[in-house]
């Protein structure tokens, strides 16, 4: 089965494409700058998709493909969930559900010194931010944002995690607020943290509560705006009888 | 000179009479063969004190070189972690070695300047070859390499397009397919 060839830029953007399908050809294009952002790979004038998901555009020139996976490819500044697998005297071994283990320096706190390292157990639940990712080497971590406040990051406590696709990650973090988790913070109150690999937190002081949140955002994951706000209604409809 | 083939164990003089040399030891008053190989006596420096002759073992078969301290070794670059790299060293001067030889380059050997600033990944990349000389025999897993001058450092690397990169600086390479450059430590190559 031949590959797609686009004739023209515009013929397959907002279109599924597949690994293979060239999307772009610069020979037809120049004096242009292109911007290629996830999904994509230049080969001299050819720009083929490297992954299966909708070939998005954004004026003027960024190109990229959307698409939503199991597996996480860590990127630096990204916000993840890990769970601490192993502790040495240098780093905290992290699993971000990437190819590789991450690490967590363990002065990588805000006012981290070496009297006062913390001391997580393995399956501990932490929020994270992405500092470094080199190829060949371990993902880096780090519990601080750049300006090495603390902001969040760390350990959570109690709650519920759930495993979820990365898409559903990204549409979770959307902005404006994503429409399963307004309708549902109307009615309900909880705290939700939510990682770009795949991972979700979600605490609330009733379980009931926990579990709905958890059901909710589970089931929202290929719903339009409008289905999501009918399917909450329905689902808080049942608690309240 | 007399030749005979020993094996570890072996008696091959007495102390009284000989020193003991290489693949030779002493035990209490006698010197025993500590390799297989042909036993040979060295006959003393004429100006030496000690006027014994020296036994010692050559072993049969010709190894292939080794690297000591103070060695110039080319070597290959398997793993690049945050603060060392892990390397296998293939040549030891100009002679390739002929059995497997591993290498660390730690952070602090990198370069002569600003050692704790340096980004290992800015300095090396699996898979390049490298010139570094032997610092010493370092743990029992690998020797301690240092790239610390001019001349030591990366030799040849792969760009990310695949294609073999030219040096422009002591801290860049420039891949001729694509343009891009990526930092290395470089070798400086030439008279």
């Amino acid at each position: 089965m031949a590959a797609k060839v686009s004739v023209s830029p515009t013929s397959l953007i907002d279109q599924i494409v597949v690994p293979g399908d060239v999307v772009l050809d610069l020979s037809n294009m120049t004096n242009q700058t292109i911007k290629l952002g996830s999904g994509l790979h230049q080969d001299n004038d050819v720009i083929s998709a490297m992954r299966a998901g909708k070939l998005s555009f954004c004026k003027p020139n960024k190109y990229w493909v959307e698409s939503s996976h199991k597996r996480y490819i860590p990127r630096p500044e990204d916000h993840v969930l890990g769970i601490v697998v192993d502790s040495k005297t240098d780093n905290f071994w992290v699993d971000i559900k990437g190819p590789q283990l991450a690490l967590l320096p363990v002065l990588a706190f805000e006012g981290g010194t070496q009297r006062n390292i913390p001391k997580f157990e393995v399956g501990t639940l932490l929020y994270l931010r992405v500092v470094k990712t080199n190829t060949g080497m371990n993902p880096e971590l780090s519990c601080t944002d750049a300006s090495g406040k603390a902001a969040l990051f760390g350990p959570l406590r109690d709650g519920f995690m759930l495993e979820t696709s990365t898409g559903l990650s990204r549409m979770l973090l959307s902005s404006p607020t994503c429409p399963v988790i307004e309708a549902l913070g109307k009615k309900l109150s909880f705290e939700i943290a939510v990682g770009l690999n795949g991972r979700v937190w979600v605490n609330s002081a009733a379980p009931r509560t926990v579990i709905i949140v958890a059901n909710a955002m589970m089931n929202s994951e290929s719903l339009s705006v409008t289905q999501q706000r009918i399917m909450v209604e329905k689902l808080l409809a049942k608690i309240s009888d | 000179m007399t030749t005979e083939l020993v094996t570890p164990g072996d008696v091959i003089g007495k102390a009284t009479e000989f020193k003991a040399g290489k693949g030779a030891y002493v035990n209490d008053t006698t010197i025993y063969a500590s390799l297989t190989g042909t036993r040979r006596i060295v006959s003393p420096l004429p100006e030496s004190l000690d006027q014994r002759a020296v036994v010692e073992v050559t072993g049969h078969k010709a190894h292939g070189p080794i690297p000591e301290p103070g060695s110039v070794v080319i070597a290959r670059v398997t793993k690049v972690m945050a603060r060392m790299a892990a390397v296998d060293i293939l040549c030891v001067g100009s002679k390739a070695v002929r059995e497997n030889f591993a290498g660390v380059i730690r952070q602090q050997d990198v370069r002569a300047t600003e050692i704790d600033k340096v980004d290992m990944h800015q300095s090396f990349r699996a898979g390049d070859i490298v010139r570094a000389m032997v610092l010493s025999l370092g743990d029992a897993r690998a020797y301690y390499l240092s790239t610390a001058k001019n001349e030591l450092g990366v030799v040849s690397a792969e760009s990310a397009a695949g294609e073999t990169m030219v040096p422009i600086s002591w801290t860049e390479m420039q891949c001729p397919l694509s343009g891009q450059t990526e930092q290395r430590k470089v070798a400086k190559v030439g008279n």
